[in-house]
């Protein structure tokens, strides 16, 4: 079932959270089971999502305007709320999409100076 | 908007049926899906709840870690009683002053009155600054030409004070102050009967019947609120009258009287003089604004008016009188002589605030560089300098809400002792009581001083070595201990102001009371014996023998030495300003006025009743009655100012004024008399002219010289004043001594308010200097203990202490010295009687605040003296 054991499996980064729910939500409206299996299947099983901090997270970033949640049915046929990116959302994906890029680029080129020299 | 329980565990649901129903299309048995699903999950609630907080206000994340922190707060103050117990109290004594006094200045000067539309009422007054004339009152003419051109009122209200002997409320006859209104002063005060009805348009005119309103305070306190009373008919002097109703509670103005009558009970207001006489003024006048108009219109129109009539009507307004009429509402008019009083009050009890501020500045000061060490470690341990600044403000939150509540329990008693106080410069002041305005003030000013407070100690700074914030002991930094000093100093800075203010106080009050009047004040007894009982005109016969024979009778009394009559009793009645007069041998210069003197009338031996020595000539004699020459004495500083040469004897003098007519009536000066300033306690000079009762008939008042106890005899002057007539009221009977008490208590009470002030202060800063000294001795240890060890004397180290405290008090009384004064300059713009405190009260603070902080300075200096050399160098 799991491709990796749970000392395989890594630890969210603090505050990327949001960033990959926005991610998600990319593409169009999901419920919150939804999003907690697609950011596990992209990552290849490597990013695990607890629903005690997905749930948490979903109603912040409602609060801040970023997403809207309306309730709809499920494929399962179950009453589900599905959660889908405002204007300011799309805004706030781009923003946190190029702080990553430097953050990753500039830890990048910590940990491995002589990669960064050659590029 | 934040999802409620139910959205949310449907939220939940969902997820948990979809994961389920997804394990069981992957092949997994229902029941171990389920499982396997709630698994995954996690912990249900725990979700929910952390789901909730996102939502939560932030107010509400914010108040519970202060309530942690309040926790907190108490539990660490409860280890240190004695410095929280010093700042809680310190804070109750400046919360409670402050808001007992706020409440007061709302009472008196803030809150509306009862009457209708109470901002359209105003009140209308002539004065004559030229002469002194504070509130000349106005004439029957004038209100009449009043009235008919002012078109900016809609109604104008009389109103004039009279004395009515009363019979038939009960009691002996009793002399009563009186209100004579018109018909329309009810309506235009905008006030109700709680009973029967009000003098009404019915009731005006000489034909109607006569009717009296009696006012709540008297119906309710004298009669005990008897319902009966309105039917009843009364007596006022010769003249009978129905009562019609009771006035409800209002502000009595501009007298406190006991009864509201219509015109037609004051035979004086029926008279000719009254109805004709331009001058003859004495009724107070109130009025309403015309819809739509505002009270500038109303000053604009009727300063016009008024200056119309004055045209018209040259003879009735002297022009150096400068007469000149002013409208104000009615409500600041009441209020006006308290106004001064309430703000000077105001700025004392928020300097007394200040003062416990930084009191209480210094102690938490103190305290926060003690427990450097534990801010030092709980910073160490990641506490932000949020969260250090919210445990102090916690602290200090606790401490001032705690002084607070007992600030607002010592409210209470401070309201009615201020009360009392105010109520003698405004009858508003009386029922002021403590209401949620004193609670909004006090805590307002907790929170202030909190957040004051919470700011003063330094956090650990972030870039200081670590180690030496956590090492035990204590040690001050030189920026710490400059505030410390400051803070004294500030507290030794204010109290001198409140000290000297309230060493003028008493100044001027020992001034006045040890006075030497000249008089034998503590033998003289008067008594009122008012001539309008008998409704008798001036200088009736029948008046004049009456008073003759009851002083001739009074004088057989056992015990009573000799006996006077008199129209006043000194320092008790005033007869107005001084009257001109000529006399012969004296011209005043070109453009000088003539000199004015005090008008008085006496009996024979009223001089030898006070004990005034006759300088020369004569005293007046039976001889001098009506028919034989007219005489008159003069005061010893008349007669050196207008006669250097002493030549005053035998020359005559005449009154030059309206009041006597045009005719020049010539009296011969039979004699010279030592003054007497029977208007000021202090005596100065009194030019004054003395004429004989039996030629004026001007008469009211009985003086006797007791041999014995004065107040024994009281029972039978009153005894044979009786005998004489039934209804003759025989009232005041008191010693001079106690006329000059009575005289003296408003400068005894603002002398005591403000020394109780400046008590609370000198309290509050004495310990301040011993807290801020203490503390230092205690932090400087090691610094005595090196002293000692070295061979310093232990005098020497106690001398170093208490020196110490005498420069802060020093540095504090100079910057007092020159707050002060500047204060005083500033306040001469304000307020007209500003003045500075003599040498005295000033050399006197300063001596009492040196002295205190020496005093505050010993138990330190003693302590550090007695440093053990051996464990002081060991502690560190």
């Amino acid at each position: 079932m799991a491709k990796h054991s749970d000392d395989q499996r890594l630890e969210l980064l603090q505050g990327t959270l949001d960033m990959l729910i926005l991610r998600t939500l990319q593409w169009g409206s999901q419920h919150g089971h939804g999003i907690g299996q697609a950011i596990r299947a992209q990552s290849d099983e490597l990013l695990k999502v607890e629903t005690g901090s997905l749930y948490p997270a979903l109603h912040r970033l409602v609060k801040r305007g970023w997403l809207k949640a309306e309730w709809g049915v499920s494929e399962a046929n179950q009453r589900a709320k599905y959660y889908q990116l405002t204007a300011a959302g799309k805004a706030q994906l781009s923003r946190e999409r190029d702080r990553w890029s430097q953050l990753v680029d500039a830890i990048g080129r910590i940990m491995n100076p002589a990669a960064a020299g050659e590029e | 908007m934040a999802p409620d329980i139910d959205d949310l565990d449907d939220e939940i649901r969902g997820h948990l049926a979809i994961s389920i129903k997804q394990r069981i299309e992957r092949g997994e048995d229902p029941s171990a899906a389920r499982l396997a699903a709630l698994k995954e999950f996690g912990n249900v609630t725990l979700t929910r709840d952390s789901i909730r907080r996102v939502w939560r206000h932030r107010w509400i994340d914010a108040a519970e870690a202060l309530g942690r922190d309040i926790r907190f707060a108490v539990r660490s103050l409860l280890r240190v009683k004695g410095l929280a117990a010093t700042v809680i109290v310190t804070l109750a004594l400046g919360i409670g002053a402050n808001a007992a006094i706020f409440s007061v200045v709302r009472g008196v000067l803030l809150r509306p009155l009862v009457n209708r539309d109470e901002d359209r009422l105003i009140y209308i007054r002539q004065s004559g600054p030229g002469i002194g004339a504070q509130n000349m009152t106005f004439s029957v003419p004038e209100v009449k030409d009043l009235r008919s051109r002012v078109r900016t009122l809609s109604a104008v209200g009389e109103f004039s004070t009279v004395d009515f002997t009363l019979i038939g409320l009960g009691g002996d006859p009793r002399v009563v102050k009186a209100g004579v209104v018109d018909g329309s002063f009810f309506d235009v005060m905008g006030l109700r009967p709680v009973l029967g009805r009000l003098v009404t348009m019915q009731d005006d005119g000489p034909k109607a019947a006569g009717v009296a309103v009696l006012t709540y305070r008297f119906w309710s306190i004298s009669l005990d609120s008897d319902p009966s009373v309105v039917g009843r008919t009364i007596r006022l002097g010769p003249r009978t009258a129905t009562v019609i109703g009771v006035l409800e509670p209002s502000v009595p103005y501009p007298a406190d009287t006991e009864i509201i009558a219509n015109v037609v009970t004051s035979p004086h207001h029926l008279s000719a003089t009254m109805e004709t006489n331009r001058s003859h003024r004495m009724t107070e006048l109130f009025g309403r604004l015309a819809p739509g108009t505002s009270i500038d219109a109303a000053r604009a129109e009727l300063s016009t008016v008024h200056a119309a009539i004055m045209r018209e009507h040259p003879e009735s307004y002297a022009s150096k009188a400068n007469v000149q009429v002013t409208v104000s509402k009615l409500r600041d008019q009441i209020a006006s002589p308290a106004r001064t009083i309430l703000i000077v009050l105001l700025a004392a009890a928020a300097v007394v605030f200040v003062i416990a501020c930084s009191n209480v500045a210094n102690l938490i000061l103190a305290r926060s560089v003690r427990r450097e060490g534990e801010l030092a470690v709980r910073a160490a341990l990641g506490a932000g300098t949020g969260a250090l600044r919210r445990t102090l403000l916690a602290e200090s939150l606790v401490l001032c809400a705690a002084g607070a509540m007992l600030g607002l329990l010592l409210a209470r008693p401070f309201v009615a002792a201020v009360a009392s106080y105010a109520g003698r410069f405004s009858i508003r002041a009386l029922d002021v009581t403590v209401d949620s305005s004193v609670l909004w003030v006090g805590a307002a000013l907790a929170i202030a001083a909190a957040v004051v407070l919470a700011y003063v100690p330094r956090l650990p700074s972030p870039h200081a070595p670590a180690g030496l914030g956590l090492a035990t002991g204590v040690r001050i930094t030189p920026g710490t201990n400059r505030r410390l000093r400051l803070f004294a100093t500030t507290q030794i800075a204010l109290s001198f102001v409140l000290l000297a203010g309230a060493g003028m106080l008493l100044a001027t009050l020992v001034a006045m009371q040890t006075a030497n009047t000249g008089v034998d004040m503590r033998r003289v007894l008067a008594f009122d014996v008012p001539t309008s009982a008998s409704g008798a005109g001036m200088g009736d016969p029948k008046v004049i023998n009456f008073y003759q024979e009851t002083a001739r009778r009074i004088g057989q009394l056992p015990g009573v030495d000799q006996v006077a009559l008199s129209m006043l009793v000194p320092w008790r009645d005033r007869f107005g300003p001084g009257i001109g007069f000529g006399v012969d041998g004296y011209t005043p210069a070109n453009g000088e006025e003539n000199p004015r003197a005090r008008f008085r009338v006496v009996s024979p031996s009223y001089f030898a009743v006070l004990g005034l020595p006759l300088i020369e000539g004569r005293d007046f004699t039976d001889a001098d009655r009506r028919g034989s020459e007219l005489v008159a004495i003069v005061s010893q500083s008349l007669a050196q100012r207008l006669f250097p040469n002493g030549d005053a004897l035998n020359r005559h003098m005449w009154w030059i004024d309206d009041y006597f007519g045009r005719v020049v009536v010539p009296r011969r000066i039979v004699g010279i008399v030592a003054d007497l300033d029977d208007e000021n306690i202090v005596q100065g000079p009194a030019m004054a002219v003395y004429q004989p009762v039996q030629q004026i008939g001007v008469v009211g008042r009985v003086l006797v010289h007791a041999a014995g106890d004065p107040y024994s005899l009281v029972p039978a002057v009153r005894r044979v004043v009786r005998e004489m007539s039934a209804d003759q009221p025989v009232e005041r009977a008191a010693t001079l001594e106690d006329v000059r008490a009575e005289l003296l208590s408003p400068d005894r009470l603002n002398a005591f308010v403000f020394s109780g002030f400046a008590g609370i202060a000198l309290l509050i800063a004495v310990v301040g200097v011993a807290g801020v000294l203490a503390f230092s001795v205690s932090a400087r240890t090691r610094e005595f203990g090196i002293r000692l060890a070295v061979g310093s004397a232990p005098r020497h180290v106690l001398g170093r202490v208490l020196g110490e405290g005498a420069v802060i008090a020093a540095i504090g009384v100079a910057a007092g010295a020159v707050g002060g004064y500047l204060l005083a300059e500033v306040s001469t713009r304000f307020f007209a009687d500003a003045r500075l405190p003599g040498a005295v009260p000033v050399l006197g603070s300063t001596a009492v605040l040196i002295a205190a902080a020496v005093a505050a300075s010993l138990m330190p200096a003693a302590r550090a003296s007695r440093v053990d050399v051996l464990q002081a160098l060991r502690s560190e």
